[in-house]
């Protein structure tokens, strides 16, 4: 469904990303690892629509998004949830929801009954303010928040990043969750979310893409995919 | 001391409804608008000219330069604001320093330089603790205020004014939903622009109006906009009547120096709260729009 065929990206004359090629069927979840600096949220800029490739193309079922602003990505069913956890802190969990339903056409209460689907604890705090949310919270807000209006094409930054073991269960209860239902590149360190997830895994070093994993027995192996790291 | 006081409000009052549009400029596209100067002193100019045509109705009048200005408004948005977001601080200085210099010219043009006198719409004068006010003044004040309200609610639980609130946060969040940002920027920016008009009909019958009002209240709303928090509307209130008050005060004691103590305010804010942070915010942006 999603096929990004060698790209570069450069920021200003600083070139990040060399000849990327990387590709998504539908229904698939894939994991992309690798150090800091590799280039993986350059990579899911790119795809969102943040950053334009300088060389190469993307295209989505078929049709060419590269040239697109963010919102006319998000449009076509992508969804980006950036690495910072930066909610809408100075509306409440309710509003932040609200935007993206206004956003995606979709009804309110669907909307809120598909976030509270994924935390119900969101119940109690709808009418709090979300700048007020604990970390794990906000992620849970920002990938509820994705998913309203039913997207084809989910793009998750480090979901885990800096979050307690525990809060980390739940992203992870919630990331296997979806599984089934969408199609997503994830970003990810925590290897041990990584090799239960993925279906397959892309591998970045230095602004490229160093391996593709697809074998099952080598995406359980974190022991091995920890020397990439 | 209550007239001074009734004067404060009166200057706070319209330099908030003058900010609003600056401070909402600056927060979401970190731009420096000096055109916001144009729109207000071309409005009152047309407030001016239409004064006698709507048999000096002053509410009429007002409404008609307000609707008179949206399309100017857009189309400096369209044109001008949308394409300097992401360049250099300076360029947008100087282009929209431009279009505030060619609003004074054209204004000189059509009006001429003398003075426009306006007269009280209300001319009810009151007797408060044995001081005469003017009812009008109160009147400006109380604008102000339930202006201030009728924001919050727009900002609180409209759902064009979640997103600008979501965007002067963060923009690229909003766009990842899949909203075109600078539709709503270009709302909220004709919205303000339509505000800046109604400041300066308010403050016309208490000045008087020239080719170089706008000038003028700029220096003074970039102080309030500084001292209140870019984008932060509710220090924008606050600031503007604590400006208005520091102006009607100094003045009280020494009019030469009015004007200067909100500099001096400004400055002490900005000591406290390092101007570097300011211009970094400003420099800071995202090189891609
Ligand atoms: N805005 C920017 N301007 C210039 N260079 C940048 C910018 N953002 C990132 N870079 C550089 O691009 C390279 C890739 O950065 P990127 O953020 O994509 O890495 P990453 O793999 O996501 O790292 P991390 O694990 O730390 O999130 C790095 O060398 C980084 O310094
Ligand atoms: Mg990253």
């Amino acid at each position: 469904m999603l096929e990004v065929n060698s790209i570069d990206v450069a920021y200003g004359h600083a070139k990040v990303l060399h000849d990327v090629s990387i590709k998504l069927n539908q229904g698939e979840m894939v994991f992309v690892v690798g150090r800091n600096g590799a280039g993986k949220t350059t990579l899911l800029k790119t795809i969102a629509g943040f950053l334009k490739p300088t060389q190469g193309q993307i295209s989505l079922e078929g049709q060419g998004i590269s040239g697109l602003a963010p919102e006319q990505v998000a449009r076509r069913g992508v969804r980006y949830v950036a690495q910072d956890k930066k909610v809408f802190s100075d509306l409440t969990v309710k509003g932040n929801i609200e935007l993206a339903a206004y956003a995606a056409g979709e009804p309110l209460e669907q909307a809120l009954a598909r976030v509270m689907s994924l935390y119900p604890k969101f119940k109690d705090f709808l009418q709090n303010k979300a700048g007020g949310l604990s970390g794990g919270q906000r992620e849970i807000l920002l990938i509820g928040r994705a998913l309203v209006g039913e997207p084809k094409l989910l793009l998750i930054d480090e979901p885990t990043e800096g979050l307690a073991a525990i809060v980390i269960q739940d992203i992870f209860r919630i990331l296997s969750g979806m599984k089934e239902t969408v199609s997503g590149i994830i970003v990810e360190q925590n290897l041990s979310v990584v090799s239960r997830l993925a279906d397959r895994i892309y591998i970045m070093k230095e602004g490229k893409i160093e391996r593709e994993l697809t074998d099952p027995a080598e995406i359980k192996n974190t022991a091995e995919l920890e020397n990439y790291l | 001391m209550i007239d001074t006081i009734l004067y404060g409000l009166t200057i706070g009052a319209i330099l908030y409804i003058f900010s609003i549009g600056l401070s909402i400029t600056f927060g979401t596209m970190q731009i420096v608008n000096f055109a916001h100067g144009m729109v207000y002193s071309l409005g009152v100019y047309l407030f001016i000219s239409f004064l006698p045509w709507t048999l000096r109705i002053f509410p009429l009048a007002m409404a008609l330069a307000i609707a008179a200005m949206l399309p100017v408004a857009y189309l400096i948005e369209r044109f001008i604001i949308r394409r300097l977001y992401g360049e250099s601080l300076d360029y947008a200085i100087i282009a929209t320093y431009a279009v505030l210099l060619i609003g004074a010219d054209l204004i000189k043009y059509i009006w001429g330089t003398a003075p426009q006198p306006v007269s009280d719409p209300i001319g009810v004068p009151l007797v408060v603790l044995g001081v005469v006010i003017q009812l009008y003044r109160v009147v400006v004040f109380l604008s102000a205020v339930v202006l201030f309200f009728a924001l919050r609610i727009f900002f609180t639980r409209h759902v064009i004014g979640k997103i600008v609130v979501a965007a002067l946060e963060d923009r690229d969040g909003v766009r990842a939903l899949g909203l075109d940002v600078n539709k709503y920027f270009s709302i909220a920016f004709v919205i303000g622009s339509g505000l800046a008009v109604l400041g300066g009909v308010l403050y016309a019958p208490i000045t008087t109006s020239e080719p170089y009002m706008g000038f003028h209240i700029l220096l003074l709303a970039f102080a309030v906009v500084i001292v209140g928090g870019m984008g932060n509307l509710t220090g924008t209130f606050i600031s503007a009547f604590v400006l208005g008050m520091v102006i009607a005060i100094t003045g009280r004691v020494y009019s030469s120096a009015a004007d200067t103590m909100v500099f001096v305010v400004m400055a002490l804010v900005l000591l406290k709260n390092p101007i570097f942070s300011f211009v970094r915010r400003l420099r800071g942006r995202p090189a891609h729009g």
